[in-house]
């Protein structure tokens, strides 16, 4: 599966993430309105693709786990710590007799120091924090128009911008409709669904 | 039809259980030297009637092109209360590998007698129907090299018939053939059993066209067919012939018939 | 090193008499549906298993497996409705013309059965127990979305050793009203309001997608469950026989016929013309 999902980190302060909608199985798109996130605590988001039903466990053991440490200690995690707390487990999957092949992108705001970040992970567990990254082919479209638009102090809205500019990209060059993003902020005050217009038809020249 | 000619030995080479691997060498699949089956050959056929039951098997057990034994028996009695189950109420015919036949059965007519001791009854065709499926589940990664039927009267004395695949999915039918000429036997039963695609004659024309109305065959007339479809099977089949068995359940318990077919 | 392990675990007589959970069997039977498997005594049982049983990855398979095909189901104004047709097939055999692919879990829940047919019949009867025990512990019905998650989570536990079954829940609970689930042996679980399940799915999608509408009538929703599946046994040679109408509703699941294909496709062809690639001639 190759959901194109990629998302940006701003320096300011907010983490914007997006994921395609489409669930596909074979050559069958069973849902067009899948979201492949999970909320990890009130400032962590964590999105996912990967092997058909690995995703999904794996998320949501670490949405389990992410939560009861809030419910025990009375404090979310910081991002990092998730982010430190997931490669881990992804480590030790790894080296299981059968591994989750997941990849994620874990977006979060600090909510002591109010800085966003980003996290980049792979099913080989490698961590990197980055301004902004993405998974699958997303990569090879994205990830020069990110190097080319983003510095570390923009907005809100030129986010949504440079955003537009990476999907518009997907829509025109991608050979697979993946049915739109799911786009999600994450912000001091927690985690929003962006209403995001992605409707409109972007022809190949 | 693939089934059938995968089965025939001058394309495969005979089969010998543990030093034959799967052949699918050209599909570039890992070949495997744990290889723990054979194929024995062989059919069964299960009717039910409005009060009986019949399953039958041919007697013959191959290995490639050997005949191992003209006399080994492909349906059982089961859950007697004794070892020479004269009073059993099931019958179980499995065809396929014999040695997982046997052990099926064995386990099954074990089974079945410990629930007659424990509940002071015998068990019922439904039940045993379930529990057969389960036990052939059981061993979903390890599978019962064997396709089962099984057979009896229902709780309102109806002939009942249980047929499965070897991984214990299962159906009640009217009737089922299975092994090696089952798909010589099976369509010859949809047309003289389920009456499939006949029609009753100048009754209409396109879809009005009315189909030979259903009527329960009697006793006499299912064992002929019984004896016609593995007549004809022998003609065909290399791993059918010898002998005829039929078990027949009814109210006053089972009746074993032996036929003779032809040995060539 | 699992070749190791398991050289070194097993002593070599230790299979030589029943085992003694065999011979516990006899004594003690366990519930039937448990979750104890026999495996091969082999370090890699996946593998092994599937050059014995899959006809797919190996087509001179010994042990051929029935496998289910065409199924759908949809949420509408009135309920849900469950479609599915009634072909087994092993190999090109067609081992069954007259399976019952939709599953009554209990009188509110229904499961429909694509891929093997075991699979599917024993999961599912495993599904309805748990929900039964459920009930029994917490004085109230399960919830769909729960019972769905309970057969994710099963199947999933047993991935990669070869269970192959496209699955499909669909009840209506107080608390959710109507709900539909989709669950695939790859441990894949979504809510929709639409699905179509198995090797004649895209036929079946092409004509559900064109006239479906959430305000469905109860006979139009029917009719069009109905003409999707006769699509698929047309077009997909692996689908056939029976068509096995369901209605889920409020106070449970209603049975609308187990109708032959054929008078039901010279039907649609004669009095409505659609099937006009099926002429008398010989071209």
């Amino acid at each position: 599966m190759y959901a194109a999902h990629l998302d940006l980190a701003a320096r300011k302060d907010f983490t914007l993430i997006c994921a395609s909608k489409a669930a596909m199985r074979g050559a069958t798109i069973l849902k067009a309105s899948d979201d492949k996130t999970r909320a990890l605590n009130q400032h962590t988001l964590m999105a996912f693709s990967g092997e058909a039903g690995d995703t999904i466990q794996f998320a949501e053991y670490i949405q389990a786990n992410a939560q009861l440490y809030s419910m025990r200690n009375g404090i979310d995690l910081s991002p990092s710590a998730v982010a430190n707390f997931v490669r881990g487990e992804l480590a030790s999957s790894l080296r299981s007799r059968k591994p989750y092949n997941v990849n994620l992108l874990l977006g979060g705001v600090d909510p002591i120091t109010d800085k966003p970040s980003l996290y980049w992970l792979d099913y080989l567990a490698s961590l990197a924090p980055l301004p902004y990254a993405a998974h699958g082919y997303a990569q090879y479209y994205c990830l020069s128009i990110l190097d080319k638009h983003h510095h570390p102090d923009i907005d809100y809205e030129q986010g949504i911008k440079l955003l537009h500019l990476c999907t518009d990209e997907l829509k025109r060059r991608l050979p697979i409709d993946f049915k739109g993003m799911m786009v999600k902020v994450i912000t001091k005050d927690g985690i929003r669904t962006v209403d995001y217009d992605d409707e409109a038809r972007i022809p190949c020249p | 039809m693939a089934a059938m000619f995968s089965q025939n030995p001058l394309m495969n080479g005979p089969n010998y259980s543990f030093n034959q691997g799967p052949s699918t060498a050209s599909a570039g699949n890992k070949e495997h030297s744990f290889y723990p089956y054979t194929d024995n050959g062989g059919s069964t056929l299960a009717i039910s009637g409005s009060d009986f039951t019949i399953i039958a098997g041919d007697t013959r057990s191959t290995s490639g092109y050997n005949i191992n034994t003209r006399y080994s028996p492909k349906v059982f009695k089961i859950g007697g209360t004794t070892a020479s189950q004269d009073d059993a109420t099931l019958v179980l015919s499995v065809v396929g590998f014999a040695a997982d036949g046997e052990a099926l059965k064995e386990r099954l007519d074990a089974i079945v007698k410990m629930y007659r001791y424990q509940h002071g009854k015998p068990m019922s065709v439904k039940a045993c129907a379930q529990r057969l499926s389960t036990i052939l589940y059981g061993k979903r990664f390890f599978p019962y090299y064997v396709t089962a039927i099984l057979g009896g009267l229902d709780e309102e004395g109806k002939g009942a018939v249980y047929s499965y695949d070897p991984v214990g999915s299962y159906e009640r039918e009217q009737c089922r053939a299975a092994g090696a000429a089952a798909s010589l036997i099976m369509p010859f039963l949809d047309n003289q059993v389920n009456y499939k695609n006949q029609y009753i004659p100048d009754s209409g024309v396109g879809h009005e066209l009315k189909e030979r109305e259903r009527i329960p065959l009697g006793r006499n007339e299912v064992e002929d067919l019984v004896k016609d479809a593995f007549d004809s099977a022998v003609e065909r089949h290399i791993e059918v012939g010898d002998g005829l068995q039929m078990l027949i359940i009814t109210k006053n318990g089972i009746e074993e018939i032996y036929k003779p077919l032809k040995k060539d | 090193m699992d070749t190791l392990v398991a050289q070194y675990s097993q002593s070599d007589y230790d299979r030589e008499q029943y085992s003694q959970d065999e011979q516990m069997e006899l004594y003690q039977p366990e519930p039937s549906l448990s979750l104890r498997f026999a495996m091969p005594p082999i370090a890699q049982p996946s593998a092994w298993l599937r050059a014995a049983t899959d006809d797919n990855a190996n087509p001179n398979c010994p042990i051929k497996i029935a496998h289910g095909t065409t199924t759908l189901a949809f949420r509408f104004q009135g309920g849900i409705i469950v479609a599915t047709d009634s072909r087994a097939t092993a190999g090109n055999w067609i081992a069954s013309q007259t399976v019952k692919k939709v599953i009554e879990i209990n009188s509110c829940l229904l499961g429909t059965m694509a891929g093997g047919a075991a699979d599917c019949q024993y999961w599912l009867a495993y599904l309805g127990m748990q929900c039964r025990l459920h009930e029994l512990r917490h004085k109230r019905r399960i919830s769909v979305a729960a019972a769905s998650k309970i057969l994710a989570n099963l199947v999933y536990s047993y991935k990669g050793m070869g269970l192959s079954m496209g699955t499909m829940c669909a009840g209506v609970t107080p608390s959710e009203g109507p709900a539909l689930y989709y669950i695939d042996s790859d441990g894949t679980r979504l809510a929709g309001n639409l699905f179509c399940v198995g090797s004649g799915q895209t036929f079946a999608y092409g004509v559900l997608d064109a006239e479906y509408k959430y305000d469905l009538s109860e006979t139009e929703a029917l009719e069009l469950g109905r003409r999707s599946i006769l699509a698929a046994t047309h077009r997909d040679a692996y689908s056939g026989g029976f068509i096995n109408l369901y209605h889920v509703k409020e106070d449970g699941w209603v049975k609308h016929g187990f109708n032959d294909t054929n008078p039901i496709f010279w039907e649609t062809k004669l009095n409505k013309g659609e099937f006009s690639n099926v002429t008398s001639e010989l071209v």
